[in-house]
């Protein structure tokens, strides 16, 4: 039966059927200049390292206010980390792929949404966080770091990759990242993405420490439950 | 909550180095986002005063 045999609807059912077949067909395939090596495939490729580096830092530094401080994560303070960890696996995405060869627009474009929705669900805490301790008078909670609070220092973090997202976007065409194939280019990608996973592993075990059996995190935590707990303390309401 | 929250976002990250199915990485990655939504809401009790 020919298109011209059917009704008017059948028909433009059958066109938006053919285009929203293309449209998906063509989604996932690399433009012609995809896999090219450019300025820009570099800087994007680079650019992922540092967003990824970049929370592990502040991920260290986090632990080493805890560790060596002796200050305790509030639970806002670990929602917060959550939502860099959640920016950061669309930066992991984007390496991994690039790495294998496999990145195409459309996963490119993936991987800098799932950081840019995780940097701004990270950004909510964070403002809530700051807006509990904006009346004057009020000193905030924790120490501040170089004259912010670390829910400030978040907030910025995330706008700094909303920013990156946004700019990365914008040269998308051109800067889809491309992977060294070999040498020096390659160990440092391993090793930056080594040290992510490593201090997400080590957040694992922090976190098993400081909730223990309970459901959730006190909202002022200043032992780590797991081992009270384990002495024959009463394990917190909710847990 | 915390540990199970941390720990599927481990389980996803190792996924991503494995080149896991993208389906099953977004999935996982995106329940994480809401349990960690969902534990925001929960640990948000009162309104925020700001009359200065």
């Amino acid at each position: 039966m020919s298109a011209t045999d059917n009704t008017p609807e059948q028909a433009v059912e059958a066109v938006e059927n053919d285009v929203a077949a293309t449209v998906s067909a063509v989604a996932d395939i690399p433009p012609a200049d995809a896999g090219e090596k450019t300025i820009w495939s570099s800087l994007s490729f680079w650019g992922a390292h540092l967003w990824v580096l970049g929370y592990a830092g502040v991920l260290s530094g986090a632990f080493t206010i805890q560790f060596a401080m002796g200050e305790f994560p509030c639970p806002l303070c670990m929602l917060q980390r959550y939502g860099m960890i959640l920016s950061t696996l669309g930066a992991l995405w984007i390496i991994m792929q690039a790495r294998r060869g496999t990145l195409t627009p459309t996963r490119y474009m993936q991987g800098l949404g799932m950081g840019a929705l995780g940097a701004m669900a990270g950004a909510l805490v964070s403002v809530r966080q700051i807006l509990l301790h904006i009346k004057p008078g009020d000193p905030g909670y924790g120490a501040p770091v170089l004259g912010l609070h670390l829910y400030s220092w978040a907030l910025i973090t995330f706008y700094i990759v909303v920013l990156y997202v946004a700019v990365a976007a914008m040269v998308s065409p051109r800067g889809i990242p491309v992977a060294p194939t070999g040498g020096a280019g390659r160990a440092i990608s391993t090793i930056v993405v080594a040290i992510f996973l490593i201090l997400l592993a080590a957040n694992v075990i922090a976190i098993i420490f400081l909730e223990g059996f309970a459901w959730v995190l006190p909202d002022d935590p200043i032992s780590y439950g797991l081992i009270d707990q384990l002495q024959g303390q009463p394990i917190p309401s909710g847990g | 909550m915390d540990i199970i929250i941390l720990v599927l976002l481990f389980i996803t990250a190792l996924l991503i180095l494995k080149g896991a199915k993208r389906g099953l990485i977004l999935s996982l990655w995106v329940l994480s986002l809401i349990l960690m939504l969902g534990l925001f809401r929960y640990h948000v009790t009162s309104a925020l005063d700001l009359s200065f």
